[in-house]
């Protein structure tokens, strides 16, 4: 028992180093945004002993900082709502509705969850300059929302199946339409799982680059991620502007997780103990 | 973002087992007369999302294949067979993105392997593992183009990583610049960002273990290494095989972020990766119907990538 008792510890030490170079580098960052351009070129590693917003500030408003983070916030929004909306609908009608296909809409949606985006970028970017799309809002909120729909309507699918049948039985005797039953029982039924799948929903849009590039061409529709992408040539000798912009870009992130870890990790994991 | 990935392998439909439920339809109908809106309720209700998954992403993987046997520029829209394969099979930077598939299979096992010990550690409860759990995690939540960007900082020739093994008396590397070594160093960094999702997937599956198995193994004498080999991967099959696909689907199609940010493909075009090669072909060389081509052969890499891993760990799995 004393042996295992040390070797516990003896593995804990690397973990723990582990543990330090996963925090380190955001920790680097942030640090080097509180410097002087004179501080951090002298000395990187020395933690800042005044805090500075000033780099921060340039970051924000020079850059165009301002204008891509209001861009990401409503692409984000519009698509995590769009998602929910779309996903619960369509969960609920899977799991607790019987219909002539369903099974068949269902083995469709899960085999366009292993159609990645790449191999469909190129004919989707040019629907989507057919339809006019290209470079709105709505495109590349339509963009998210068939990127990540199969996996939210296979996580509240899997969710609400777990709904007995006598509940919306019972709202149905009460007088509720199929509606009725999913504005009144299965909504706020699916709040949980709703929050965890929108905020993983919501991370992934944030992230994202790719779609974003492909989607938004102009300089004025770029969303934060694309426009922090720009911005390490536009300050290539000014380190301290360069990290303000990167933590601009990781602080939403960061404070979601600090708040919602739990939920993402469920959210994530929904997929892989099933079955 | 690695996140985009997890797709859930082993689901099945969550409608088995519930051939009870309420004939709704058929139910309502004689009492409120002919009804229609009730009726088509459920096609009402699933409709918008099945006209976007169809309309966006299984319409266009019609249209990429069919749109990868067409021509570019003066031969555009015509029928050119087989020309842009050929083409694509002959680009050194094409076979250089196959090559790097090739190592990112080859590192696989590391990727899986690293998350898969660190949540073993975690289940025996090494000390502060709530600690190590959350913030393994982090990383996992951050843009492909945040860790680019920090990374970038640290890695470039006279930066801190540098400057910290020159102080260990070892040469500068350059991580980035140097077309042997900046492959690794760019899937490298992809494994920072992303194990702390594999460590969150194979922590949900020991809550699944049987903890009576572990008990027993232990109180028989067994070490570790025999713990891992003959409780945790047998019991642990399916969340493995899980992983192992995901990751390898991740490395596939996440790692654009990064490869934009820190190399843009280069040096000398040694970081290439196939999402990346499709990237350039459609936008920067306007050659979509060469770029389908690629994708297409990106999609048969990852069909057979995965299903031969499907049937490999299958096989293993049962010898077991």
């Amino acid at each position: 028992m004393r042996g295992a008792r040390i070797s516990r510890w003896l593995i804990a030490l690397p973990m723990a180093l582990l543990a330090l170079a996963t925090i380190y580098p955001l920790v680097f960052t942030g640090n080097a945004a509180m410097k002087t351009r004179r501080d951090y070129i002298l000395d990187r590693f020395a933690f800042t002993d005044t805090l500075r917003w000033d780099n921060i500030a340039t970051a924000w408003t020079s850059a165009g900082t301002a204008r891509y983070f209001l861009n990401s916030v409503i692409v984000v929004a519009g698509a995590s709502a769009l998602l929910l909306l779309l996903g619960s609908m369509a969960g609920f009608a899977l799991s607790h509705l019987r219909f002539r296909g369903s099974r068949a809409l269902f083995l469709g949606c899960l085999a366009a969850l292993f159609v990645p985006f790449q191999v469909i970028m190129v004919p989707l970017v040019r629907t989507m300059a057919d339809t006019g799309l290209v470079d709105t809002y709505p495109g590349l909120i339509l963009a998210y929302t068939a990127q990540y729909l199969p996996f939210t309507i296979y996580l509240m699918t899997s969710y609400y199946s777990a709904i007995p049948t006598e509940i919306t039985d019972a709202a149905r005797i009460d007088g509720n339409t199929t509606y009725g039953v999913y504005r009144r029982i299965m909504l706020p039924m699916g709040r949980p799982a709703l929050l965890s799948v929108g905020v993983l929903n919501a991370l992934f849009c944030w992230n994202d680059v790719l779609i974003a590039l492909l989607m938004m061409p102009s300089a004025e529709h770029r969303t934060l991620m694309v426009g922090v992408t720009s911005l390490r040539g536009q300050y290539s000798a000014d380190i301290p502007t360069f990290a303000s912009g990167v933590l601009i870009a990781a602080v939403p992130v960061l404070a979601v997780y600090l708040f919602f870890q739990r939920r993402i990790a469920d959210a994530v994991t929904a997929g892989s103990t099933k079955g | 973002m690695p996140l985009g990935d997890f797709t859930p392998l082993l689901a099945r439909p969550a409608r088995a087992g519930r051939a009870d439920g309420p004939a709704t339809v058929s139910r309502r109908r004689p009492r409120t007369g002919g009804l229609s809106s009730e009726r088509l309720s459920p096609f009402v209700l699933i409709a918008p999302a099945v006209a976007v998954i169809v309309l966006f992403r299984l319409w266009p993987l019609l249209l990429g294949v069919n749109f990868s046997f067409t021509g570019d520029g003066a031969r555009n829209g015509s029928a050119v067979g087989l020309d842009n394969y050929a083409e694509l099979f002959a680009d050194p930077l094409f076979l250089g993105a196959l090559r790097n598939v090739g190592w990112l299979v080859l590192l696989l096992p590391i990727a899986v392997a690293i998350p898969g010990m660190l949540a073993t550690f975690i289940y025996l409860r090494v000390p502060g593992h709530r600690f190590y759990r959350s913030v393994y995690f982090f990383p996992a939540v951050l843009s492909p183009v945040i860790v680019g960007s920090i990374f970038n900082l640290l890695l470039s020739f006279d930066g801190p990583v540098n400057s910290l093994l020159e102080l260990a008396g070892l040469g500068p590397i350059d991580w980035l610049g140097d077309s042997d070594v900046a492959m690794f160093t760019v899937v490298g960094v992809h494994i920072w960002a992303t194990f702390g999702m594999s460590l969150v997937v194979f922590l949900s599956g020991f809550a699944t273990l049987d903890p009576a198995l572990l008990d027993a193994a232990r109180s028989d004498g067994a070490s570790l290494p025999q713990v891992i080999r003959h409780v945790i991967i047998p019991g642990l099959s399916r969340t493995i095989q899980f992983v192992f696909v995901t990751t390898m689907i991740g490395m596939l199609t996440s790692m654009f972020g990064l490869i934009y940010v820190m190399t843009s493909g280069g040096p000398g075009g040694s970081t290439y990766l196939p999402e990346y090669y499709i990237w350039i072909q459609q936008g920067q060389m306007n050659r979509p119907a060469y770029a389908s081509a690629a994708s297409t052969v990106l999609f048969l890499v990852m069909l057979v990538v995965g299903l031969a891993q499907v049937s490999f760990l299958r096989r293993t799995g049962r010898e077991d």
